[in-house]
């Protein structure tokens, strides 16, 4: 099929096959794009119209006061899961780079003996979903007295054996040359990795990053298990809470929802290519 | 060691293999180790203690807390309903994205435009889908989107989420994962079409092959062996996991209902909720870790992971 | 919390082990902000969980904000609030003040502070429904803050369009929820689940039975139960029932937007229903299902709790006396001036005009002749998990009623035997 598009179409005219070819991806571009639009709808809708019946797609009125809502401090736990969100992500997307290429780097290039074996650890650690050990890890982080802390949510997340390798791999690949050059420059491998490596693989940790801040911000079960404090919720929880809750401001929700999602549409939009880049290095690579 | 005496301090101890190893890997592995491998072995010790209402258990009761979770028809329905909720997803996803996939590669007009499109649902998180779903496309009044749907062919309005005959939340469930993943998927099948050699086509077209269903499952096919592999492998894992829309959609204030409860749904409620066992909620999730422990091995070994280029 | 309590002192196991690694992490520019404001010995933390009604958070927040002996900082929690203060209290990072319900397990497992001596004075003036369900070993663990209850509300005006009588017998109640679902409208709400999560008691009661026995026994795995069980169910599959609202039973919306002609809420939610029907609704019980069974409403009283670990319990029993016992101005306004509930004490209950005509008043008439505690002390969390899977699994799930509420009923005796043995 792929191949027929390629070879059998050289000339460019319309065929039958071309017209459902656009059709079909336009109608499933518009189906991709309708829960974003009904997210907007609702936010523009007062309550009664999104219930009311009779279905319409645009707001039969437009009406910003779920937005002013958001803004003026009716809900306060917007806000500040908004703001926590933004810290956590940040935060966690920054550690975790850190901590993972410097293991990946040392897993690649330092000829440390049980190199080898460690590698064996952090591949037989990929084994274990980390969802799955929410439990044990939230005993874990109750202990340490890190329940409803920035610590807490941000500290257990840094350490992604799936990133570390996934680091290990790339710097399999990176060019020797240029660390030969910096270690007869005198450098160590900390300075090589530091001043060398990192600088060169930007392209490399601008996708690991915006594939980690996007985990992190929409995160879910971590942040719940360990937030018990409203002052510590994300934004992914506190939507959550009024989605669960016996009550609901239907305007005011979508109007957060749409807050909540339009920064990574953006950046989707903005940085696709290191998005996909990222995605398919991370998909391929496991 | 080489020691070449231009390296003096810093880089000089930086240069040292196990030290250099500890200063950049140290933090990492601290870490694995606080937050990942002591919680199991924790998780294993308290998984046989009387753990009610306490981390720091005393009493300890041997098996019994495992006996407990795999006699308890929850837990064991918990795992039934990950299996249906797998048998949906894992082949839908996998055709889908395929589909999708080959679409893109044969649009050569517009194709980012067509490519972002498909992609953005990825940027959106289980909670605000869930939402969506829940309160505006598969709500149960008739002014839902879908009631909105069906009432054009004249049906009845149906309360998706709270039926159970027929269990009308499969659709919903299933349905908004596809929506999240799809587009992520098709990408990394996208990339796999890409890096296949036109000179594969070229040879079978010299051999009388003509393009379509043949080449397709000569050649298309056996290329993304590879990305196949990690698309399935990814999706099972994942929908292993599935969580955050399940909560989403069938919670409600402190409770959820008794059917289409996957397990760690259930280990949350059990553990953290209503039941405050960590013993039980250990013991849940020591025996869920072994299966996915073994699920992965058997399918790395059919699959053939770990043989060959990667 | 307040920064009396170090977190590093309770932790008999992982604490001394990974401290250093917390340390380094510390350092490492991740913070210690807990988002409480430690360092501040006179602040106390006090947890809600959302009120529906306009205006109480305001009310909580200024009360909060006049008291002068220490800084409260009031917690607003909508959605799950049982389980994040239960996983609080466990995990080692309770509130210092929070309303909930006195359970058994609660009190054994040592995280509620006794409170007896605030109340010493003034229990006499307390209602006695509400202090029982808050006394466990003859301490009291909770000042009852409001005394709450459920009653099913129908528009009269609808009734009297099909020619229906309030309904008094469970018969009448699925009569009328049959002949009231027209117009696109359903006849009767019990929450989206079908009333799985808010019948159960009065299902029970309604043929003369109980959660649990006077002898510490499981009291629902009975045919009678059983078949009560069933009829809901045919209730639900008929048709008649609302189900997928926006909103759940405790929020007057789908009754106040039309969505059904009656439904089962709380006393709570009659002032918005009031406001968009003035003088058209009506209150009733819930009625009985055998000879052996009564009308029924449910009675829950929130109280007002202290956690027992942490440094600050004095303190934060002060605030709750101040709070709950002198201001009896405060607790007037909060059971009165938002929603509807009725005040705990019978000196604030007796002057209150809000209940004393109208529908409110016939819900206080049944609270007094009707009322039985929904949640009693032993009764926990886990064996309302296990009741409420049973009920799902029969009402939705189509199972068979002998087996799982037997099933139930094993899960419940097993809790007792841990508590009370």
């Amino acid at each position: 099929m792929s191949a027929a598009g390629r070879f059998a179409g050289r000339v460019p005219r319309v065929t039958v096959g071309a017209v459902v070819l656009y059709a079909t991806l336009t109608l499933v571009a518009l189906l991709f794009l309708l829960p974003y639009l009904l997210i907007l709808r609702n936010a523009l809708s007062t309550d009664a119209d999104i219930t009311s019946p009779g279905w319409s797609p645009l707001p039969r009125e437009l009406d910003w006061g779920g937005f002013a809502a958001l803004f003026s401090g009716r809900d306060p736990l917007m806000a500040t899961g908004l703001r926590n969100s933004a810290v956590v992500a940040v935060l966690q997307t920054a550690g975790r780079l850190l901590v993972c290429s410097a293991a990946g780097y040392a897993l690649a290039r330092v000829p440390y003996r049980h190199a080898g074996k460690l590698v064996l650890v952090v591949l037989a650690t990929l084994m274990i979903p980390a969802a799955v050990t929410f439990v044990p890890t939230f005993v874990v982080v109750s202990s340490l007295g890190w329940v409803s802390s920035w610590r807490g949510l941000i500290v257990p997340g840094l350490f992604s054996a799936f990133t570390a390798f996934l680091f290990r791999q790339y710097f399999l690949a990176f060019p020797r040359e240029l660390e030969d050059a910096a270690r007869v420059d005198g450098l160590g491998y900390w300075g090589t990795y530091w001043r060398v490596v990192l600088p060169n693989s930007l392209p490399f940790l601008a996708a690991i990053g915006l594939i980690s801040f996007v985990e992190s911000w929409n995160s879910f079960l971590w942040p719940l298990v360990i937030a018990q404090d409203a002052s510590m919720w994300t934004v992914q929880v506190v939507l959550s809470t009024h989605l669960t809750a016996q009550t609901a401001d239907l305007q005011g929700l979508f109007a957060s929802a749409a807050v909540s999602v339009a920064p990574l549409v953006l950046v989707f939009v903005l940085l696709q290519r290191h998005i996909v880049y990222g995605a398919t290095e991370a998909g391929i690579r496991r | 060691m080489n020691g070449t005496p231009r390296r003096r301090g810093w880089e000089g101890i930086t240069d040292r293999p196990a030290w250099a190893f500890w200063i950049l890997a140290g933090p990492f592995f601290a870490g694995l180790v606080v937050f990942g491998h002591l919680p199991l072995l924790w998780s294993i010790y308290l998984s046989f203690f009387e753990a009610r209402n306490t981390v720091t258990p005393t009493e300890f009761v041997g098996l019994a807390n495992y006996a407990r979770m795999l006699t308890s028809r929850a837990f064991l329905d918990s795992l039934l309903t990950f299996t249906l909720f797998a048998l949906f997803v894992v082949p839908l996803t996998f055709a889908l994205s395929l589909g999708l996939a080959l679409l893109l590669h044969r649009a050569r007009r517009a194709r980012p435009l067509f490519r972002t499109a498909c992609f953005l649902p990825a940027a959106c998180s289980y909670v605000v889908a869930a939402l969506v779903w829940r309160l505006t496309i598969f709500n149960g009044l008739p002014s839902g989107l879908a009631n909105t749907v069906i009432g054009h062919f004249g049906a009845a309005p149906i309360a998706w989420l709270a039926v159970t005959d027929p269990p009308w939340y499969w659709p919903v469930l299933v349905s908004l994962r596809l929506w999240l993943q799809v587009g992520f998927y098709a990408l990394i099948f996208l990339a796999g079409l890409q890096r296949i050699p036109h000179s594969l086509y070229e040879a079978a077209y010299v051999d009388g092959a003509s393009p379509g269903w043949t080449t397709f499952r000569h050649i298309t096919l056996p290329q993304l062996r590879a990305t196949s592999i990690a698309v399935l492998l990814l999706n099972l894992i994942a929908a292993y996991q599935a969580f955050d829309e399940f909560y989403n959609l069938l919670g409600a204030d402190g409770t959820y209902p008794p059917y289409a409860r996957p397990p760690l749904v259930y280990l949350y409620y059990t553990a953290l909720g209503s039941g405050q066992d960590l013993g039980r909620g250990s013991a849940g999730a020591v025996i869920l870790a072994l299966l996915i422990a073994a699920v992965t091995l058997v399918q790395g070994r059919l699959l053939g992971i770990g043989r060959g280029p990667r | 919390m307040t920064s009396g309590s170090s977190p590093m002192s309770r932790r008999r196991f992982l604490g001394l082990a990974a401290a250093p690694v917390a340390a380094s992490f510390a350092t490492a520019g991740c913070g210690d902000n807990t988002g409480r404001p430690d360092g501040d010995p006179g602040t106390l933390v006090h947890w809600y969980h959302q009120y529906g009604e306009e205006g109480v958070r305001e009310a909580v927040e200024r009360y909060a904000a006049s008291y002068d002996r220490a800084r409260v900082r009031v917690q607003w929690t909508p959605g799950d609030y049982a389980t994040r203060l239960l996983a609080a209290l466990q995990g080692g990072a309770p509130p210092d003040v929070f309303e909930y319900q006195t359970k058994v397990d609660l009190v054994r497992a040592g995280l509620l502070e006794p409170l007896d001596d605030l109340i010493a004075d003034v229990r006499d003036d307390f209602s006695p429904a509400a202090l029982a369900i808050h006394t466990v070993d003859g301490s009291v663990y909770g000042i009852p803050q409001a005394v709450d209850t459920q009653v099913l509300v129908y528009r009269k005006s609808l009734l009297d369009d099909a020619g229906t009588e309030p309904p008094r017998t469970w018969e009448a109640l699925a009569d009328a929820a049959r002949t009231l679902t027209r117009d696109g409208r359903k006849g009767l709400f019990l929450g989206n689940d079908a009333g799985v999560s808010v019948a159960g008691p009065m299902m029970l009661w309604s043929v003369g039975l109980e959660q649990v026995t006077a002898d510490r026994r499981p009291g629902f795995a009975d045919p009678a139960a059983a078949s009560a069980f069933e009829r809901l169910r045919d209730l639900y599959e008929e048709g008649t029932l609302l189900l997928g609202a926006p909103t759940d039973w405790a929020d007057p919306a789908a009754f106040v937007q039309e969505l059904t002609a009656m439904q089962w809420t709380g006393l709570w939610a009659l002032p918005r229903i009031e406001e968009a029907f003035p003088g058209d609704y009506g209150v009733l019980p819930w009625p009985r299902f055998t000879e052996a069974g009564a009308d029924s409403v449910p009675v829950g009283a929130f109280g007002a709790m202290a956690a027992a670990e942490g440094g600050a319990a004095d303190l934060a029993k002060d605030y709750i006396h101040w709070l709950w016992i002198e201001r009896t101005d405060l607790q007037e306004d909060f059971n009165l001036g938002y929603g509807l509930h009725i005040p705990p004490r019978g000196s604030i209950a007796s002057s209150a005009r809000r209940l004393a005509s109208g529908p409110a008043a016939d819900a206080v008439d049944y609270v007094d002749e009707l009322g039985r505690p929904s949640s009693p002390p032993e009764w926990t969390s886990a064996m309302d998990a296990a009741f409420k899977d049973a009920l799902g699994n029969i009402v939705k799930g189509g199972a068979a009623p002998r087996e799982e509420l037997e099933r139930a009923a094993r899960t419940v005796q097993d809790e007792l035997d841990a508590l009370f043995d």
